[in-house]
């Protein structure tokens, strides 16, 4: 295939950048979830 | 009261408090100056690029500098908390708007008045005959940025940094604007004038696009 | 969250599908040959950017209508998302000119309008960082959401006039009229691939923003009863004030 490397870098731009921010997406939710449930305990105490 | 009259007194409020000192004005039009001339540093225009170039140069000093003298117009109110004097006041949010669109149209007119001329000289252009039809022009594009620039003014005027945010939003948005005014200004200065009416249509219908739309949503600019 | 896996698993195997699509079962194009493929999903990411800015631009309005908070939730997703995608266009557009036309940009109308695009959306990201009460952020955002969205067509319109006034070499070489059966087959199905993926990116962003918006209500109500949010103490103050 003739200019192979110009499309394979296109689709791996294409993907990684969706991938990488689903990623970061899912991260940010574990870590606001864990917010969330330390925030309501605290509230319990009081 | 209207909103008619209700704009007109804060126009009046607007223009009384600029004249009392001018150094808006005055910046404003030594701001766009020294744009001019950075241009010609840049570009050594002969006659035939002056007609090409000039007239995209000339709007872009009246953009950076409309972007700059845009900004005090919400930002003095929050300084000594005005706004909230307005607000209550028994007039509809867009009489406060619309007073200040007319106020910075007006601003930004005069800058322009003293601006074509030099402008005209230092790139020798020749403005015979095609006044009328140049002013136009400049009406319906400062309509444009005076309109959208006022509205984010009140915008930015709650965010930090707001000197530099106003033109960060204001400049993209304006670029079909800066396109349809610099082609209308190139076509006029061409070898036969010529006004072409896609463009003024397309001006025309870009202030009332972003008229319309400040008319439906101001109450929701200027709400504490 | 069997739910989510599953769509997700499906949407993994569209993608795998499209791409093979475009890969192998499309044709050869006939002047750029293989590199053309990228057009499968440069015109995909495209079409997932304005319809993740038409979200926002209908979240934007419904937030100043209702003024619930999860219209804006879904706003910022969608111009989060939709400048992702733009990104990957006007990435993948060069990528796509260079071989082609051997050169890595041109001010065409199309790359030049969503050039100004992703320059518009950012500007509301950066807004938006930059206001910090959280119903104001919400509600001048949504007016510079929808006052943006306007734009857009105007934005395209004005680069087209311009650009058929000063032609300049359309980097588009294959899509629109005169397209080959089985290539508008494959682009179908590529629209329709990244649109899920946009989606499914979008849905995960909307729900991380309530998220936060929840733990930022949570924390309010701390700090109005007098607790300091760190570690669960009352402040001195307040007992004091008990007594």
């Amino acid at each position: 295939m003739k200019n192979f490397e110009f499309l394979f870098t296109a689709w791996m731009v294409v993907w990684a950048v969706f991938f990488v921010y689903e990623i970061s997406v899912a991260r940010r939710i574990a870590q606001t979830r864990e917010e969330i449930e330390r925030l309501k305990q605290q509230l319990q105490q009081r | 009261m209207t909103t008619a009259k209700a704009a007109a007194i804060i126009l009046a409020k607007e223009l009384r408090l600029e004249f009392r000192t001018r150094e808006l004005l005055t910046a404003t039009v030594i701001f766009a100056l020294v744009v001019v001339v950075l241009f010609s540093f840049a570009f050594d225009p002969t006659a035939a690029e002056s007609r090409r170039y000039g007239p995209g140069l000339l709007w872009i000093a009246f953009l950076f500098a409309g972007s700059l003298m845009l900004n005090p117009s919400f930002a003095r109110e929050q300084n000594n908390e005005t706004l909230d004097a307005l607000r209550m006041a028994p007039i509809s949010g867009f009489a406060i708007l619309l007073g200040k669109i007319l106020a910075n149209f007006i601003f930004m007119s005069l800058a322009e008045l003293v601006l074509l001329p030099v402008f005209a000289v230092l790139y020798n252009l020749s403005l015979t005959g095609i006044v009328s039809r140049l002013i136009l022009v400049l009406v319906l594009g400062t309509l444009g940025l005076t309109v959208t620039g006022t509205v984010f003014s009140a915008i930015s005027a709650h965010a930090r940094m707001r000197e530099l945010l106003l033109p960060l939003l204001l400049l993209p948005l304006l670029t079909p604007l800066l396109i349809a005014a610099v082609e209308s200004t190139t076509s006029l200065f061409a070898e036969q004038p010529a006004l072409d009416r896609t463009w003024l249509a397309f001006l025309a219908g870009f202030d009332i696009v972003f008229l319309t739309a400040s008319w439906l949503l101001c109450d929701h600019l200027l709400e504490e | 969250m069997k739910a989510r896996f599953a769509i997700t698993a499906l949407v993994a195997l569209l993608i795998f599908c499209a791409g093979y699509a475009a890969l192998f079962i499309a044709p050869d194009e006939a002047t750029m040959h293989a590199i053309q493929r990228i057009f499968y999903f440069h015109v995909a990411s495209w079409n997932a950017m304005f319809c993740a800015f038409f979200v926002a631009f209908c979240a934007s309005v419904a937030y100043l209508v209702t003024g619930k908070r999860k219209w804006d939730a879904l706003g910022v997703s969608g111009v989060e998302v939709g400048v992702m995608c733009c990104t990957i266009g006007l990435i993948t557009g060069p990528l796509w000119a260079r071989p082609v036309w051997g050169i890595w940009w041109t001010w065409d109308a199309k790359l030049t309008s969503t050039f100004i695009l992703w320059l518009l959306f950012i500007a509301y990201l950066l807004l938006r960082g930059l206001v910090e009460d959280p119903e104001k952020k919400a509600s001048l955002s949504a007016v510079f959401a929808i006052f943006a969205s306007l734009d857009i067509p105007l934005v395209y319109l004005a680069n087209r006039l311009w650009r058929t006034q000063h032609p300049q070499p359309v980097i588009a070489g294959g899509e629109g009229s005169g397209l080959d059966p089985t290539m508008s087959k494959v682009l179908l199905l590529c629209l329709f691939a990244v649109l899920c993926v946009m989606i499914l990116v979008l849905v995960d962003r909307y729900r991380l923003e309530l998220l936060r918006n929840e733990a930022a209500e949570l924390r309010y109500e701390i700090e109005s009863r007098g607790l300091d949010a760190s570690n669960g103490q009352e402040t001195p103050a307040l007992q004091k004030g008990a007594q």
